[in-house]
C-alpha cells in the first residue's frame, strides 16, 4: 500500500512538472477552453479551426524565423518591413500581365520566379542583419532597426507607395488553395516546423544556436565559429520571412505599404508567449507554434465575441503580459 | 642543442601580447615535456592565462613563434588549437548551463550519424560516449543532467571531463581546482597522473602551493608579464617559490590576529532555511573584535547560512538580532542598513559588472555615503577612497577607469574585496574570500581582516582552505549537511577536529 501511494504521489508530481515545464502549452489549452466555452463550443468546429489556422499561418513563419534568433540571444525588428518589402516584390512579377497599373505591363513571368525573386529579397536582408550583428559586432536591436528602416524605404521605392494588386489567379491558389478539408498554408507550415524542429534538436547546427545563446564564451572556447553561425541564422530566418511575404501577397492577392506592418511585434510576442527566452539558449519549435496559435486564439477569439478591435490591442496586451510573467519567476527560481 | 627540440612537445618562444596600457606579455618563453606536469606560477596579473589564451588561439600574440611537436603552429582559433591536440579548462567556468551535461562535453564536435550530404546528430553515442568517459574518469554524474543544475564542483569535474575527452597531448588547466575540495582535488591529482602516464603534458595553474610541490615535475614562473625561468620541482621548497613570485622575502603566512573580544554583535537563534534540503536550526553569536571561520564540506550550506543573513534568501524561522536587538532582514539593503557586508563566493555570477570600471565597481556598494547636499556624488572622493582600498590589495589594474572584465581573476576578486571593505561594514562576512588569489595578495588580505577586527569588526569567515581557516579564526563553527555539528576554540581548532566535525553525517 506504501509503494502505491509512493507510486501516486510519483505519478502526480510527474504531471505537474510536466504542466510546470510545458507553461505554454497549459496557457494555450486554458484560453482554448475559455473560448470553447464562451461560443459553447463553436470555436473547436473545423470551419473555425480552419480559419485560425489561415490567419496565422503567415505569422508562424515569422515565429520560426525569430524564434531561432531568439534562441542565439538575438532578435529582429526588421520583420514587418521586410515581410512587406517581399510581398510587393513577389506581387510584382506575378500581376496578370493585362493589368494597366502593373509594375512591368505586358510582362508575363513564370510563376516560380514571384517566389524565387521574394525569398532571395529575405533572405539577402537576412544576410545583411546576419553580417552587420556577427561581424560588424552591432547590437541586434540596432543592426535590425536600420534594416527595417532600409527594408521600408526600399518598399516604398520600388512601388512607388502604390498598390500592387491584380495578382494571377494561379499564384494565389497556392496560398488560398487546400488539399482535403486542409488549408494549404497549414501545409507549408507544418513542413518548415518540421524542419526546424529537426535542425534544432537533430544537427549540430541546431546545437550551436542554443550554446551562443547560453553562453557565447563557452561556444567560442569550444571551437564554435560563433560569427559563421549568426550570419547562418540570421539568413535562415529572412529565407523563412521570404516564404511568409510570397504566401502574404498570394493569400491577399495584393500587396501595400501596410502589409504585414507590426508583424514583427506579433512575432516576438508569440515566441515570447511560447517559452523562446528573451536571454537565449532555451526555446523549441513546439513552444514557438504553440506561442502563434496562443495569441492566434485571443485575436480569434475576441473578434467573434465582438471585442472592438481597440479594447483587443488591451487585452492581448495584458494576456501576453501575464503569460512572460510567469516564465520569468519560472527561471529565476533556479 | 638539436637533440634537445625533440624533448619538447610545446615551445612558446619570445612570445608578446600587449592590451591598451598594459604589456601583459614581455618577451615569454616556455618549453614543456611530453608527460610531464608543468606548472605555471605568478601573482594576479603576472600573465598566466595570457600566455595560455594565446596557445589556445583566444588571443594573437603580437610577436613570436609557438611549436608545436616540432611544427610551426599559427592558431586563429580555439578550433585550429583542439584540432592540433591542445585542449584547456579555462579559469571561469564556461559551460552552456541550460544544456544537459552530454551536449556540453561534444559541443561542437558532437557524434554525427551521416546519410550522405545530410548529417545529424547521433543521440545516442553522445548519452553513451559521455557515460563511459564518467565511468573511466570515476565521475557520478549522469550526462542526461542540466549542466546549471550541477553544484559548481560538480560542473568544474564536467570541465575537466571535456577537457580529457579532447584526448589532446597538451591539456591546459587554468586553475582548476579553485572551487574544489581536498577530496575532489586528489581526484583531479589522480585524472592527471593517468593523462601523464599516457605521454600528455599537462600544464597546470594554481594559487594553492601545497598543490605544486605534490604534483608538478616543472615549474615556470613569471612576474609582471616576464618569465623569471623553469626550474624541477624537486629543487624549490615554499618558501623559494613564493620568493621568486612576488620578488621578495615573505616567510609570514598569517598575520598575528591580536584583537580585543568584545560584546555581543550578532546573533542567530535557530535560522532554519524555507528550503528544505537546505540549513535548519543553526545558532551562534559574534562579539566584537571576532573572526568566527564557519569549515565544512562542499554541499554543508553553509554559503547558503551566510546569503541569508544577507538576506539573499528566504528563512522559514529562526531569528537574528544585532547588537541585541531583533533586526528583520528581507534583502540585501535591510543587511547592508544594519552595518553587515557580504563578499559573495561566486563573483562572476553576483559579483562584478563586467563593464563598469574599477572605480565604479568598488564604488557601487556605497555610493549613499558620498553624497553632497543629498544630490551630487562626490566624484573625486569616491575615486580617491576607492583607489586607496584597491592599493592597499594591490589589485593590478592599467587605471581606475579600466573595465572590470580587463582585469585578470584574481584582481577582479580584490576588486570585489574593496568594495565591501569601503562600505565599513561591522560585520563583514567574507565567503571564500581568498579563492583564486596569490600568496601576496591573501596575505594582504589576512592582514586587513586582522586590523577590522583589531578595530572592534566582527568578521565571518567562511572557507575550506583549511590553513587558513585555523590561521585566522578566533573560533571554528563547522557545519554538516545544513546542522551545526560544533564549535571550536583554541587547541581543540585542529585538521582533524574539523574534519571530524565535517563528516559527522556520513
Ligand atoms: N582582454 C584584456 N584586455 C585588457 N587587458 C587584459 C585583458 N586580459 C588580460 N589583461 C591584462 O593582462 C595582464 C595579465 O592578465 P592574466 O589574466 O594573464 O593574469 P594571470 O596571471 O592569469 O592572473 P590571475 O592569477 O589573477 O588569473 C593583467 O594586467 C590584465 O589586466
Ligand atoms: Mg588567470
Amino acid at each position: 500500500m506504501a509503494a502505491n501511494a509512493v507510486g501516486a504521489l510519483a505519478r502526480k508530481k510527474g504531471i505537474a512538472a510536466f504542466l510546470g515545464k510545458n507553461t505554454n502549452l497549459v496557457t494555450f489549452v486554458v484560453l482554448a477552453t475559455i473560448l470553447g466555452v464562451m461560443t459553447r463550443g463553436r470555436s473547436f468546429e473545423w470551419p473555425s479551426v480552419r480559419n485560425l489556422m489561415i490567419a496565422e499561418s503567415v505569422r508562424a513563419f515569422a515565429a520560426l524565423g525569430v524564434g531561432m534568433i531568439i534562441i542565439t540571444r538575438g532578435i529582429d525588428l526588421s520583420i514587418g518591413y521586410v515581410v512587406c518589402l517581399v510581398a510587393s516584390v513577389s506581387a510584382s512579377f506575378a500581376q496578370t500581365p493585362d493589368y494597366m497599373a502593373a509594375l512591368y505591363p505586358g510582362m508575363d513571368f513564370p510563376i516560380y520566379l514571384p517566389f524565387i525573386a521574394g525569398i532571395l529579397t529575405g533572405g539577402l536582408f537576412g544576410f545583411f542583419n546576419g553580417v552587420l550583428v556577427a561581424y560588424g559586432k552591432l547590437p541586434a536591436f540596432i543592426a535590425t532597426l536600420g534594416t527595417m528602416s532600409i527594408a521600408r524605404g526600399a518598399q516604398l521605392i520600388y512601388t512607388k507607395a502604390a498598390v500592387v494588386g491584380s495578382v494571377k489567379d494561379a499564384y494565389k491558389v497556392l496560398a488560398q488553395g487546400s488539399v482535403g478539408p486542409i488549408p494549404n498554408l497549414a501545409l507549408y507550415v507544418v513542413v518548415a516546423a518540421a524542419i526546424v524542429w529537426f535542425l534544432l534538436r537533430h544537427t549540430r547546427r541546431g546545437t550551436n544556436f542554443y550554446a551562443i545563446g547560453g553562453n557565447p564564451v563557452a561556444a567560442r572556447v569550444s571551437g564554435i565559429n560563433v560569427e559563421k553561425e549568426l550570419v547562418v541564422v540570421y539568413t535562415f530566418a529572412g529565407l523563412l520571412y521570404g516564404i511568409a511575404g510570397c504566401l502574404l501577397s498570394g493569400r491577399l492577392g495584393l500587396a501595400n505599404a501596410l502589409t504585414a506592418n507590426g508583424m514583427e511585434l506579433d512575432a516576438i510576442a508569440a515566441v515570447t508567449v511560447g517559452g523562446i527566452s528573451q536571454a537565449g539558449g532555451v526555446g523549441t519549435v513546439g513552444g514557438m507554434i504553440i506561442g502563434v496559435l496562443t495569441l492566434g486564439i485571443i485575436n480569434y477569439g475576441m473578434t467573434y465575441l465582438g471585442v472592438d478591435s481597440y479594447y483587443q490591442l488591451l487585452v492581448k496586451g495584458f494576456i501576453i503580459l501575464v503569460a512572460v510573467y510567469f516564465y520569468i519567476r519560472k527561471y529565476s527560481q533556479r | 642543442m638539436a637533440d634537445d627540440r625533440a624533448e619538447y612537445v610545446l615551445e612558446m618562444l619570445g612570445i608578446y601580447k600587449s592590451f591598451p596600457g598594459v604589456q601583459a606579455l614581455d618577451d615569454v618563453s616556455l618549453h614543456v615535456r611530453p608527460g610531464k606536469v608543468h606548472a605555471l606560477m605568478g601573482e594576479n596579473g603576472a600573465g598566466k592565462s595570457t600566455l595560455m589564451k594565446c596557445l589556445f588561439g583566444i588571443y594573437r600574440e603580437d610577436g613570436g613563434e609557438i611549436i608545436l611537436k616540432g611544427r610551426l603552429a599559427k592558431f586563429h582559433s580555439a578550433k585550429d588549437a583542439l584540432e592540433a591536440g591542445v585542449s584547456m579548462i579555462h579559469q571561469e567556468l564556461s559551460n552552456v548551463p541550460e544544456r544537459s551535461v552530454r551536449e556540453n562535453i561534444w559541443l561542437g564536435r558532437e557524434p554525427l550519424h551521416r546519410f550522405g550530404p545530410i548529417t545529424f546528430l547521433n543521440h545516442g553515442k553522445m548519452h553513451r560516449d559521455t557515460a563511459a568517459l564518467m565511468k573511466r574518469l570515476e565521475m557520478n554524474i549522469d550526462p542526461a543532467d542540466r549542466m546549471g543544475g550541477l553544484s559548481i564542483s560538480k560542473q568544474q569535474a564536467c570541465e575537466i571531463a571535456k577537457a580529457v575527452s579532447y584526448e589532446a597531448s597538451i591539456v591546459v588547466m587554468d586553475e582548476p581546482s579553485s572551487s574544489l575540495t581536498e577530496t575532489e582535488t586528489e581526484h583531479l591529482f589522480r585524472i592527471i597522473r593517468d593523462l601523464t602516464a599516457r605521454g600528455v603534458a599537462v600544464i597546470y595553474i594554481s594559487h594553492k602551493m601545497s598543490e605544486i610541490f605534490q604534483i608538478a615535475d616543472d615549474v615556470s614562473v613569471m612576474r609582471d608579464g616576464k618569465m623569471l625561468g623553469t626550474w624541477p620541482a624537486s629543487e624549490l621548497d615554499e618558501d623559494k617559490l613564493i620568493k621568486l613570485m612576488v620578488g621578495r622575502d615573505n616567510t609570514q603566512r598569517f598575520p598575528t590576529v591580536d584583537s580585543e573580544i568584545g560584546e555581543l554583535r550578532l546573533e542567530v537563534r535557530g535560522l532554519t532555511s524555507a528550503e528544505s534540503r537546505s540549513f535548519k536550526d543553526v545558532s551562534f553569536d559574534l562579539r566584537r573584535g571576532e573572526i568566527l571561520g564557519i569549515g565544512g564540506l562542499v554541499g554543508a550550506q553553509r554559503t547558503e547560512l551566510v546569503e541569508a543573513i544577507f538576506g539573499l534568501r528566504k528563512t522559514s524561522c529562526g531569528e537574528i538580532l544585532v547588537n541585541g536587538k531583533r533586526a528583520v532582514i528581507r534583502s540585501p539593503r535591510d543587511a547592508i542598513r544594519h552595518g553587515i557586508g557580504l563578499i559573495t563566493e561566486d563573483r562572476r555570477g553576483s559579483g562584478i559588472f563586467p563593464l563598469l570600471s574599477v572605480t565604479e565597481n568598488t564604488a557601487v556598494a556605497s555610493l549613499g555615503s558620498y553624497i553632497r547636499g543629498g544630490l551630487l556624488l562626490e566624484h573625486r572622493r569616491i575615486e580617491a577612497e576607492a583607489r586607496r582600498f584597491n592599493e592597499q590589495l594591490r589589485t593590478k589594474t592599467p587605471s581606475m577607469w579600466t573595465q572590470i572584465q580587463n582585469l585578470s581573476g584574481g584582481n577582479q576578486q580584490k576588486v570585489l574585496v574593496s568594495r565591501w571593505l569601503m562600505t565599513l561594514p561591522e560585520i563583514l562576512i567574507m565567503d571564500e574570500p581568498t579563492r583564486g588569489i596569490d600568496v601576496g595578495a591573501k596575505f594582504e588580505i589576512y592582514t586587513i581582516m586582522a586590523e577590522l577586527a583589531r578595530n572592534g569588526k566582527s568578521i565571518i569567515m567562511v572557507s575550506s582552505e583549511m590553513h587558513e581557516l585555523l590561521g585566522m579564526s578566533h573560533r571554528v563553527m563547522v557545519l554538516c549537511a545544513g546542522r551545526h555539528t560544533g564549535t571550536l576554540e583554541g587547541p581543540e581548532a585542529s585538521q582533524e577536529n574539523v574534519m571530524r566535525l565535517a563528516t559527522q553525517f556520513e
